[in-house]
């Protein structure tokens, strides 16, 4: 491998740690915080994967992520926000589900990556149910990890002695990457339809920050 | 909520309750059933047959090395037209030896510093003529195919590695599975990444040929153009296709740039394969693999590089094509961060000074206050 070609796949992960660190800051992590777990996701996914009976999984693209998930539904604001990062992953798992086999399968016939379809649908599933950041983080990476699941439970109905792999693609695997791309997805959604709602005649700056939108303390 | 949920789920329940194909697990499913294009020049000349929809715009590179745009497209009889764009400049391949080097007969095993890799997404893609069926969930024919050129690398003092791991069921979601096998094997650092396939059109006579006496089938490169490698994965398919042209003049079909990614933004070394169609012999397809796979080794390691006297000069040719690739790549990379960022934080704030704030404030927060300006109170959090 040229030195060329690991500078642009060092860049490329770069830019995957970016976006995640910005996107993890939003999951009620600190700036720190949000480093950490980023590091964790991009070390995990350089540690062996964990084989368990029929699943294999991958610490940094898979048990990372959904750890995170589980923390930010144990604190979540209110029930409400809860049961919409519960339904808002199976409704995902359901609409990827459906995405998979109705998107074309041949490589000439692709007209959109599905590897990024799936956080399309995720940041837009999320945004629907409750204009949420974090309720798209959940729908994007345990609405995955339900559709592998459920996909993996079909494959042994049919008979196809198939392992299910869960995120064992590290940090560069469909569940990091969907995440990502749904925050980011409903953030531009968010800040877009709350720049409209907001007019620019009650804008108030500081530090970067909107003082008067409903993001500001 | 109750009536957004009600509603979504009622979205989701006619996409997978449809009655369609999708529930099955029928090999060529895709966006326009059996059928498949033709795509004719303005003169009514056709060019080539593909098993997909086409739209206006998509760029096909032929056999002699011409690019079409597609300008038409006629949906109700599967039809399209295209125009002659340009002509396409290949890489120059002076430093090929004009006897390139033989196969070699040597089958004791690869180089220790030469790997490739190889994996196939659709792993039950089979040849009627040969397996029975053009799907078989426990490893199609592609299998045998990926297999021999496995070897076939090998016989030129190459390490290859194949991993055969299943991605059923054959659909769209087959090329998020195949990422996890195309990272595990690109953790093994190898000089290229191959994923190999058969095309699904009817017609056999689109990829039959004879090149040098020998009756093989065709061999399709596809290289996406949804990443930042594309342009450098382009510039190794055309590096492949320039050497086999000389090397074995006819056995390249032609270069499709197809909308995807397919894993090609893993390395800017990787290519996709098709080994003919499905109604093509699999013994056929075999006997493109040797051809395929001297070409990739003079492409990777130089002319010569099987009988171990050749130069590296390939090598360098291919690393310097490989290289103008790569800087578009990282230019890329860098004009989508820029812009990408400047756009969100003027989005946010709608002003340029908040613009400038905000940039300031997330560059803080992302390198833990050594870059940026420190945020005066962290708000973190505050965000649903």
């Amino acid at each position: 491998m040229s030195v060329g070609m690991i500078l642009l796949l060092v860049a490329a992960l770069l830019v995957i740690f970016g976006l995640g660190q910005r996107v993890l800051d939003r999951m009620r992590l600190s700036d720190r915080g949000a480093l950490i777990a980023m590091a964790a996701i991009f070390i995990g996914g350089l540690i062996p994967d964990i084989t368990l009976g029929p699943v294999r999984f991958n610490i940094g693209g898979a048990l990372v992520p959904v750890l995170i998930c589980i923390y930010v539904l144990a604190r979540a604001d209110s029930p409400g926000d809860f049961w919409r990062g519960i339904i808002g992953a199976v409704i995902t798992a359901g609409a990827i589900y459906a995405l998979d086999h109705f998107l074309p399968s041949e490589p000439e016939a692709i007209v959109f990556d599905p590897n990024y379809i799936y956080g399309i649908a995720a940041g837009i599933i999320a945004y629907i149910l409750g204009r949420s950041r974090r309720g798209a983080f959940i729908s994007a990476v345990l609405g995955l990890t339900l559709c592998d699941l459920f996909i993996g439970i079909m494959n042994r109905v049919r008979g196809v002695n198939q392992i299910i792999e869960i995120g064992t693609g590290g940090m560069l695997d469909a569940i990091v990457i969907s995440g990502i791309i749904a925050v980011l997805l409903a953030e531009l959604v968010g800040e877009t339809i709350e720049r409209i709602a907001r007019g620019r005649g009650r804008q108030e700056v500081e530090d970067g920050a909107v003082r008067d939108g409903r993001r500001a303390k | 909520m109750i009536k957004r949920v009600a509603i979504l789920l009622l979205c989701c329940l006619t996409f997978v309750l449809a009655p369609s194909r999708a529930l099955g697990e029928d090999d060529d499913w895709n966006d326009i059933g059996d059928n498949y294009y033709t795509v004719k020049l303005e003169s009514g000349e056709a060019l080539f047959t593909v098993g997909a929809a086409v739209y206006v715009d998509d760029q096909y590179i032929s056999g002699d090395n011409k690019r079409y745009v597609v300008t038409q497209v006629d949906a109700e009889n599967y039809t399209a037209t295209a125009r002659y764009d340009s002509d396409e400049e290949m890489p120059a391949i002076d430093w090929l030896k004009p006897a390139f080097a033989p196969v070699s007969s040597d089958t004791s095993g690869g180089s220790g510093d030469r790997l490739i890799a190889i994996y196939a997404t659709h792993t039950d893609e089979s040849y009627v003529p040969s397996d029975g069926t053009s799907s078989e969930d426990d490893g199609g024919g592609i299998l045998d195919v990926a297999d021999a050129l496995k070897s076939a690398f090998e016989k030129q003092g190459v390490t290859a590695v194949i991993d055969t791991t299943s991605h059923l069921p054959h659909d769209s979601g087959a090329y998020r599975r195949s990422r996890q096998t195309a990272v595990s094997l690109m953790k093994k650092m190898p000089d290229a990444l191959i994923d190999v396939h058969r095309d699904g059109i009817p017609s056999a006579e689109e990829y039959l040929t004879e090149v040098e006496g020998v009756d093989t089938t065709q061999v399709r490169l596809l290289v996406g153009r949804s990443n930042q490698n594309s342009e450098a994965n382009k510039e190794f398919a055309k590096s492949i296709k320039a050497v086999a042209d000389e090397q074995y003049p006819g056995l390249i079909k032609d270069i499709f740039i197809g909308k995807g990614t397919y894993n090609q933004d893993l390395t800017p070394n990787a290519i996709l394969l098709e080994f003919g169609t499905h109604t093509t012999s699999k013994e056929r397809a075999i006997k493109a693999t040797d051809m395929i796979a001297t070409s990739m080794t003079s492409v990777l390691y130089g002319s010569g590089a099987a009988d171990g006297v050749g130069s590296n000069t390939g090598s360098k040719a291919a690393v310097q094509s490989g290289n103008s690739g790569v800087g578009k790549g990282i230019l890329f990379l860098v004009i989508f961060v820029v812009v990408a960022a400047l756009a969100y934080a003027f989005l946010a704030t709608g002003s340029g000074k908040g613009m400038m704030e905000k940039l300031k404030r997330n560059t803080s927060e992302l390198t833990g206050g050594l870059l940026g300006k420190k945020p005066d109170n962290d708000r973190g959090g505050d965000e649903s």
